[in-house]
């Protein structure tokens, strides 16, 4: 899959949460966010409401545990970046369950801040994306076997397979839905008794 | 009379030794002002190493003024590689580097002040200029490293948010004169205008080769498809000979220009933007015994004084931004605009009002 552009964050006024310790680490990132344009909230040891209101969070990954998110664990709303001090790898697995997008290692000094949120945000945009596609996907296989009961319902009324195919195809189409929305319809009205292919049904349907 | 140590970090030979001088001279201009000057009470004692252009020297060399002189502030550097190379050095001897040369940007390091212009001072002016005069189908060139790669990833997302095109994007390693394909590509892309931001000898002889093409194709006459730089000056112009003639530049300084940064003549922006740095140095430690000691954020931080030009978020500074073309060997202005302030990640908008422009403090 070829790999798409990168979009430059609008960083301008963004809100980021630095959810740590009070930590010449934290006064050292702090200084690189400012300097980059971002407003920075320190929080610890839970973040607060604001956290609903953030663009980004850094997270302490040495001192980090689970219920310390305002959310589903692994399903972070914004892009997450670990604080990383201790590379023991239960803790970076810790990280990695916590939904981290990118991480910095601590000490923190006079620079990375700026490529951990372009590659946090990017990854986030990506993953988001990439959720989206599969749920779709998963959805339409699932439908696969409406499909199959669809075409064969049509295709009990004396029509080949191939054409009781290109029917539902343009049903959905006149109906303006998905293909696999359409076979559903045709499976529903059949089981209540009515017969989704004719000219009432095809009205109704239409309006729905 | 306190003594205070001053490292100066300038390639006195290599392909972009005529910006090192500028900068230098600069720096000496301001030096011997503020050593003559007995309302300060502190005299400069410059501390030079020279890295012959080489960028694997800065590091070593500026390691080299901090662990063993008493110098705590350097002036140098003239590409961003060399000021990339040196950052780690001075972050790990809590010391500070003055950088007196236009640059790309994204960067704001708590060890660096930067005294002259980033692209929303140079950059983005110019393509506002240009694309409404003479057109928005761009050829960007560039030196093999981070100057030339940023300057023309920003304008090709400019230009093509403008609803532009970028017809070619073509680089040379740095000290490189084979500029003959960039030629060959221009007479077929046939732009509106060039974006040069090659350095050195690379830009002598595209910007020579160019004036050629000018001369048997009218397309290419600077009136009709000029080429733009934001890192050339009047220094480098007896490089460059009548090749530079219809050059359009962006700046904070143009000779002749008043106002930044203060009384004076200066040869270019490079001379003025290392003079202003030295300047505001000297203004910093005046009357506070021992800050010559401090790291910057404390240095600044302590600043009591009026007229400090030093951005403390940034590190950036407030300069004019001045577009002058190349007529009869010299720079002449045709836009003028208000004073800016330096927005090294362009984060705080194009339009986001300057402080008010400060004098320097004498």
């Amino acid at each position: 899959m070829k790999r798409r552009a990168i979009r430059i964050p609008e960083l301008g006024g963004a809100r980021v949460i630095i959810l740590h310790r009070p930590h010449p680490t934290v006064q050292a990132l702090s200084r690189q966010l400012t300097a980059i344009g971002l407003s920075v909230i320190q929080a610890w040891p839970e973040l607060g409401p604001e956290a609903l209101a953030a663009d980004y969070i850094f997270f302490d990954a040495d001192m980090g545990h689970d219920g310390m998110f305002p959310w589903d664990a692994g399903q972070p709303p914004i892009p997450m970046i670990a604080l990383i001090g201790s590379e023991a790898p239960g803790r970076i697995e810790w990280s990695l369950k916590a939904g981290a997008h990118a991480q910095l290692l601590k000490p923190v000094g006079d620079n990375g801040a700026y490529s951990a949120l372009l590659i946090a945000r990017d990854t986030f945009d990506a993953q988001r994306a990439l959720s989206v596609e599969i749920a779709d996907l998963r959805r339409r296989l699932e439908d696969r076997q409406t499909v199959v009961r669809a075409v064969t319902l049509l295709a009990a009324r004396g029509k080949t397979e191939v054409e009781a195919y290109a029917q539902l195809r343009q049903l959905a189409m006149a109906w303006r839905i998905s293909f696999e929305d359409a076979a559903a319809r045709i499976v529903a009205s059949h089981g209540a008794g009515r017969d989704g292919t004719g000219k009432d049904g095809d009205d109704r349907h239409g309006r729905g | 009379m306190r003594r205070i140590e001053l490292g100066l970090l300038y390639s006195r030979s290599g392909s972009y030794s005529l910006i090192s001088e500028a900068c230098r001279s600069g720096a000496l201009a301001a030096i011997a002002m503020v050593n003559a000057d007995p309302s300060l009470g502190l005299t400069f004692l410059p501390v030079e190493r020279d890295p012959g252009g080489n960028v694997d020297a800065y590091a070593p060399l500026c390691e080299a003024i901090l662990r063993d002189t008493g110098a705590r502030h350097v002036l140098g550097c003239v590409t961003s590689w060399s000021r990339k190379e040196v950052i780690p050095t001075v972050e790990k001897f809590g010391g500070t580097l003055w950088y007196a040369v236009p640059y790309e940007g994204f960067e704001a390091s708590d060890h660096v002040v930067y005294t002259h212009a980033c692209p929303n001072q140079h950059l983005l002016p110019l393509l506002d200029w240009v694309m409404p005069a003479h057109g928005r189908r761009a050829y960007l060139t560039g030196s093999n490293y981070i100057w030339g790669w940023e300057m023309n990833r920003l304008a090709r997302e400019r230009i093509t948010a403008a609803g532009g095109e970028v017809l070619g994007d073509r680089y040379l390693p740095i000290g490189s004169r084979e500029v003959g394909r960039m030629i060959d590509e221009l007479r077929y892309a046939r732009p509106d205008f060039i974006l040069n931001s090659l350095i050195g000898p690379s830009s002598y002889e595209f910007m020579s080769a160019y004036r050629a093409l000018g001369l048997v194709d009218p397309h290419f006459l600077p009136s009709s498809c000029p080429v733009l730089s934001c890192n050339l000056t009047e220094c480098e112009l007896p490089a460059l000979g009548p090749a530079a003639e219809g050059l359009v530049a962006a700046g904070p300084y143009f000779r002749g220009v008043p106002g930044w940064p203060g009384p004076g003549n200066f040869g270019s922006s490079h001379e003025a933007a290392a003079f202003s740095a030295v300047r505001e140095l000297a203004r910093l430690l005046a009357h506070r015994d021992g800050a010559e000691e401090l790291p910057l954020s404390q240095l600044l931080a302590g600043d009591r004084g009026p007229g400090g030009i030093v951005d403390p978020d940034t590190h950036h500074t407030v300069l004019p931004v001045i577009i002058a073309r190349v007529e009869g060997g010299a720079f002449t202005p045709i836009r003028r605009l208000q004073a800016v302030a330096g927005d090294p990640y362009l984060t705080r908008g194009r339009t986001a009002p300057a402080a008010p422009m400060l004098k320097v403090v004498s």
